[in-house]
């Protein structure tokens, strides 16, 4: 029952404060931030203690392979298989699920004081409480359909929430964008369930994980699955809705677009590991896209000026590295960034939103500067995260982004082209996130008179998530991976020194890159503009946005109007003309109507008597 | 149950409620047909409550029943009716969807409302008829006075060029109805000629299908197939759909959408199916690239509609051509997921279109070219809107989820290409629900375009509440409850 | 002096008929309409008669006057029919009463 408990704690939230949402009346005051917040916020942390108990249970349960499994009802029935409704929490789900109710306790608590002007907040918890339950629903999940119900449930809270402020087209368009880029993953996902089935006659993750298909199939299960996760964790080429996603509330990005929802397909490819692993086409290709999308999003990183957009590239590129890991067979080590990152780049979203919160909604970094002083504990906490990120020793991003590093160079499907690209990945992180660190804290202030008078430090419901989470980003790496996924020999085992030189290797690249832009950004702080130097976005819109209207408006026209309604007109007129013709006849007159009749029974007779037995019968 | 006994309570209940509506005065018109609708789908449910929630199949096959009844017994002519684990469904649906019709509210109950009521009632008992019988002439007389109300309602209540529009529903319907009444006349006279003499029956005349040859039974089938492909409608049999559904008064578009069409689908589970299991088989291919065609065309042209009411009729269009895409899967499983999404979709679309009526009341000309911004003026309405969006794009959980999932599933090894091409309309369904959703309630008034529908307000039209309220959370509540208990819809497996 | 054959009132009764139906699909005024399917009716009944004559049968006789009573019916119904047109559209004229035409 513990499971089950962790999961439907935050629906209860949801349905609590939807209710109150509902009830409270537009015009009416609205309900207090404190009380919504806390009802949600109090169901996530009864989430996370449910976790850490399940969790030590777990370690305790011992033998292989360990897993506490509650099922609830039969959900669907396929002839002998029964598609369960069930959950089930082993090490890898774990994992997963402490960094979600973790974080998410944090995010709602920070939550409580980021909204607390906004008349929406019940809704905004209500809707933060679905995310939870939908994202529990997905790593807890027996069955991929199961899982496949908490896919599409975060896309449908990430829906909501970016486009939170509804009155605001722009945003909703943007909770549009994310929303239909994440069903042309899931169609993935569809699919690649129908072709496990068929493969295997299951749909159970762990049982269709461990499967052997045919290597063909197993191919087309692995890229099918792939092309969901590069919807639900933006990567090329569906990655261009996650910058959009800003759009919505602060915390709202540090939870769904940087700690969680956004890794989900980590999780995916992990449960589903070895049979991914298996065909080595799908895990070249995993690894080239994780690696290039990890370069093209620093590349895009550089030329932002908007402190969340930089991050929600820095985000794309980080989840390029957690693939790059899968695509070498390093799964844990992808999950292990997955963690890190959970809490370095929450507490950056957070102290960017620290930032935005205390600037009444500046989020132009050219147009910052010398924040240092006047917010100390965003400055500190911000501090640990920036260090994180570039991977500096002995904070956790440096564990973790230098084991990936290290598996691409050694692993069976590794090489050095693809540990090159990682590394310079790392050189750029550095250079952009020193370049947002050095102009937003650093520096002179460039705000405006009423931004200066108007600029305070965050309330401690504010500050005390930044710190346990700056705590987490300094100490998370030090235990290594959460989990081991044993069942893939991914190495072949290379010396020591490797380990070390890549070490260097890292360290050096965000030394440099940190360098580079402080060099540049503490004295040059005039506005650079926003450059989109690969264009990927606006090519989307027109061949895709527009082509889509396009093609609608032509099929419009030329098929229906034409063929079809044509054909149809046509059909309609004919029988419309057959009886005008036909209308003539009916005079309307008795006397016309008598003389056919007359005329006809004359006719008839005569047939009668000439016509069919002969003249002169009678 | 006594055997013969829910049958004819079945058919009279209905007949006797159109002849009731006769006495009823004027002003008590609604009321009458909400109550009476609601106590015919209680007694509907509770009659066959033992066969709808049965568990096995085996259970489901001894508690199905058949009643026979001499029509022409000089030619051997029977109405033969049954209600088994297929028919059941549609029954219970009917009698849903009455509910909802009748709980509109409009032209149609202050212009002749004892007529309306009365119609209403008598597509209910025919809509019965239809669905019960289980012999083809019978069917076919049901089936073809299903039409009666219907025209009739589009004619007295309807708007804008409904006569036009009504004459091309009819003119189609008609088109194939006589096809397929060639088709059973022939098999009929087959059959005859054989030796076995007249009959229609169902099991009778599956015997003198399979007899025929593969040429000439794909002629038959082709009578058949034509019938309920524009009925149900399947691209390019759609022609009729779009004027007539917005044209029509709001209960005929809901009666249209969430049940009539399932006339298309029932025929072709109980009839078509088991008659020319060979010919479908033979020409499977064919027929699951209409079934995905219809899915992809209908979702291209709902992105483009300015009406919503015409979005939702093209949406009906792609959704039906999931359930087309199970039926033939030819296989046990895919019908019975054809039946489950038939069922997600007489819901979903039967609350939508009775949300977006709801929504003209209370603000006239929407036109989803515009922005309108009524979330935060109706939150409530809205919300409900919003649940329905989801179970139209089938969001797990819901039952339209469970059925996509599975009639896919089933046409997969059928056609792995076309399940994709399907699969394509998931996404686009996305694309234009929302589009539909946003463009009513998301947005700032008039904020996208020129403005002049957002100051119009209705007066004296406050949010969803009420009756509606309590209807509207009660389907939901189904729709929910049909994605998470499948099995008793998936029976049959 | 020609002896009276049956055959001859069969002549004569035909003539009656086709004077009948010509008038009636002739003229336009609706009570000679009516007389004329009086006439019809009347010729009729002489064939009747002379059939009657032909064959020794007194069938033929009561027929005579059943229809002469159903004429008599008629005939009140149909003026009646006129009197109420003539009253609503103030004409007998049957090229007027197009009623069902449009």
């Amino acid at each position: 029952m513990l499971i089950t408990l962790l999961v439907f704690l935050p629906l209860f939230g949801f349905l609590v404060n939807g209710a109150i949402a509902l009830g409270s009346k537009a015009d009416s005051k609205h309900p207090p931030a404190v009380l919504t917040g806390a009802i949600a916020t109090l169901a996530m942390a009864g989430s996370f203690v449910l976790a850490l108990v399940l969790n030590a249970k777990l370690r305790a349960l011992g033998g292989e392979p360990m897993a506490i499994e509650e099922s609830l009802f039969s959900w669907i029935r396929l002839g002998t298989h029964s598609v369960d409704f069930g959950f089930r929490f082993d090490r890898l789900s774990a994992a997963f699920t402490l960094v979600i109710t973790g974080v998410g306790s944090l995010i709602h608590l920070y939550s409580i004081g980021y909204m607390s002007h906004d008349s929406g907040v019940a809704r905004y918890f209500a809707y933060l409480n679905l995310f939870c339950f939908m994202m529990l629903n997905l790593v807890l999940g027996q069955t991929l359909p199961h899982v496949f119900l908490g896919w599409e449930g975060v896309g449908l809270a990430s829906y909501l929430l970016i486009g939170f402020w509804f009155r605001d087209g722009e945003k909703v368009r943007a909770g549009q964008k994310a929303f239909v880029m994440n069903r042309i993953g899931d169609l993935g996902f569809l699919l690649a369930m129908f072709v496990g089935f068929h493969a295997v006659g299951t749909l159970d993750a762990v049982a269709l994980g461990q499967s052997v298909m045919a290597p063909k199939l197993a191919m087309l299960f692995g890229v099918l699955i792939f092309l969901a996760c590069t919807g639900k964790s933006a990567q090329l080429p569906l990655f261009t809705w996650l910058p959009d996603a800003m759009a919505g509330p602060t915390p709202v990005s540090a939870l769904i677009h940087a700690a969680t929802m956004v890794t989900s397909g980590v999780y995916l490819l992990a449960r589903l590991q070895p049979v991914i692993a298996g065909s080595p086409a799908t895990i070249a290709l995993i690894g080239g896209v994780g690696a290039a999308t990890a370069l093209i999003a620093a590349i895009l990183a550089c030329f932002q000026s908007d402190i969340k957009k930089i991050l929600a590239y820095s985000t794309i590129s980080q989840l390029g590295f957690m693939f790059a890991a899968c695509g070498v067979g390093a799964f844990e080590s992808g999950v292990f960034h997955v963690m890190t990152h959970a809490f370095f780049k929450a507490l950056l979203f957070l102290g960017a939103g620290s930032v935005i919160h205390a600037l009444s909604g500046n989020q132009d970094i050219f147009r910052m500067g010398g924040l240092r002083k006047s917010l100390p504990f965003t400055f500190w906490t911000f501090s640990a995260g920036w260090a994180a990120i570039l991977g500096l020793p002995p904070f956790s991003g440096f564990f973790s982004k230098d084991e990936i590093i290290h598996d691409a160079l050694v692993s069976r499907h590794g090489s050095l082209v693809l540990s090159g690209v990682l590394l310079f990945s790392a050189l750029l992180t550095a250079f952009y996130m020193t370049r947002l660190y050095v102009l937003v804290f650093f520096g002179d202030s460039r705000l405006s008179a009423k931004e200066k008078a108007h600029v305070h430090e965050s309330p401690f419901v504010m500050t005390i998530p930044l710190m346990v989470l700056a705590g987490a980003s300094l100490a998370g790496g030090w235990f290594g991976a959460p989990v081991e996924l044993a069942s893939y020999e991914k190495a072949v085992r290379a010396p020591a020194s490797a380990h070390t030189l890549v070490m260097v290797l890292s360290v050096a690249a965000a030394l440099i890159g940190a360098f580079v832009a402080r060099a540049r950004y503490s004295r040059n702080t005039d506005s650079e503009p926003v450059l989109d130097p690969f264009r990927i976005d606006r090519f989307y819109g027109q061949v895709f946005g527009r082509g889509v209207y396009r093609l609608s408006d032509a099929i419009g026209r030329v098929l229906e109007e034409t063929l079809v309604q044509g054909f149809l007109r046509g059909t309609a007129a004919i029988v419309d003309l057959s009886g005008n013709l036909i209308r003539t006849v009916q005079t309307g007159s008795a006397q016309t109507y008598l003389l056919m009749m007359v005329l006809a029974v004359a006719a008839v007779v005569s047939w009668i008597f000439f016509g069919v037995t002969g003249y002169g019968k009678f | 149950m006594e055997s013969s006994s829910s049958l004819s309570f079945l058919l009279t209940v209905p007949l006797m409620g159109a002849l009731i509506s006769l006495l009823v005065p004027k002003a008590s018109q609604r009321l009458y047909a909400i109550f009476g609708s609601v106590l015919f789908l209680g007694l509907t449910v509770y009659e066959t409550a033992s066969l709808l929630f049965c568990k096995s199949a085996e259970e489901a096959a001894r508690l199905a029943i058949e009643h026979r009844l001499d029509w022409v017994p000089d030619l051997g002519l029977s109405l033969s009716l049954r209600l088994d684990s297929v028919s059941v469904w549609f029954v219970v649906l009917n009698a849903l969807v009455a509910v909802l019709a009748f709980s509109t509210r409009g032209i149609w109950y202050r212009k002749s409302p004892g007529l309306f009521t009365g119609l209403g009632f008598f597509l209910l008992f025919a809509l019965n008829a239809a669905f019960l019988s289980n012999d083809l002439i019978a069917f076919y007389l049901a089936y073809e006075s299903v039409f009666i109300p219907m025209i009739f309602m589009v004619g007295i209540w309807g708007v804008r060029q409904k006569a036009a529009s009504v004459f091309r529903f009819f003119l189609m319907s008609f088109f194939g109805s006589i096809l397929m009444l060639v088709s059973i006349f022939y098999l009929v006279r087959e059959g005859a000629v054989s030796g076995a003499g007249y009959s229609s029956h169902l099991s009778d005349l599956i015997r003198v299908a399979s007899g025929l040859g593969p040429e000439r039974s794909a002629w038959v089938f082709l009578g058949f197939f034509l019938a309920f492909a524009i009925k149900v409608p399947l691209v390019p049999f759609h022609g009729w759909l779009k004027d007539v559904y917005t044209n029509a008064p709001v209960p005929a578009t809901i009666w249209m959408s969430a049940i009539l069409s399932k006339l298309g689908v029932f025929g072709m589970i109980r009839f078509v199916v088991p008659m020319f299991q060979g010919v479908i088989l033979e020409h499977q291919a064919v027929l699951l690239s209409l079934a995905a065609i219809s899915v992809v065309y209908a979702a291209f042209l709902a992105i483009r509609s300015s009406s919503p009411k015409t979005l939702l009729a093209y949406s009906s269009i792609s959704h039906l051509g999931f359930v087309m895409m199970g039926v033939f899967s030819m296989k046990q499983a895919g019908a019975s997921a054809a039946i489950l999404l038939s069922a997600g979709h007489t819901l979903a679309s039967g609350l939508l279109f009775f949300l977006l009526a709801q929504v003209e009341e209370r603000q006239e000309g929407l036109d989803l070219n515009t922005a309108h911004g009524l979330a935060g003026r109706y939150p409530v309405l809205f919300t409900t809107m919003f649940l329905a969006v989801l179970a139209s794009v089938s969001l797990p959980g819901t039952m339209n989820f469970a059925g996509e999932f599975l009639v896919l599933l089933e046409a997969y090894p059928s056609s792995a290409l076309w399940t994709a091409v399907a699969g394509a309309g998931v996404v686009l369904g996305a694309v234009y629900m929302l589009r539909f959703y946003q463009q009513l309630g998301l947005g700032s008034p008039g904020s996208s375009g020129n403005g002049a529908s957002g100051s119009a307000e209705a007066a004296g039209t406050g949010d969803l509440s009420g009756l509606d309220l309590i209807l509207v959370i009660g389907l939901m509540g189904m729709i929910l409850a049909g994605g998470f208990q499948t099995a008793i819809f998936l029976k049959g497996n | 002096m020609i002896a009276f054959e049956p055959w001859m009132m069969l002549v004569v009764s035909v003539l009656i008929f086709c004077i009948g139906l010509f008038g009636l699909i002739v003229r336009k005024n609706l009570l000679v309409m009516l007389m004329c399917v009086e006439l019809m009716l009347n010729g009729a009944n002489l064939s009747f008669v002379a059939f009657s004559k032909m064959h020794q049968l007194i069938e033929g006789h009561l027929s005579v006057l059943f229809v002469m009573t159903v004429a008599a019916a008629e005939s009140a119904v149909g003026l009646g029919l006129v009197i109420a047109l003539f009253r609503t559209l103030r004409t007998v004229d049957s090229d007027q009463i197009q009623l069902l035409r449009d």
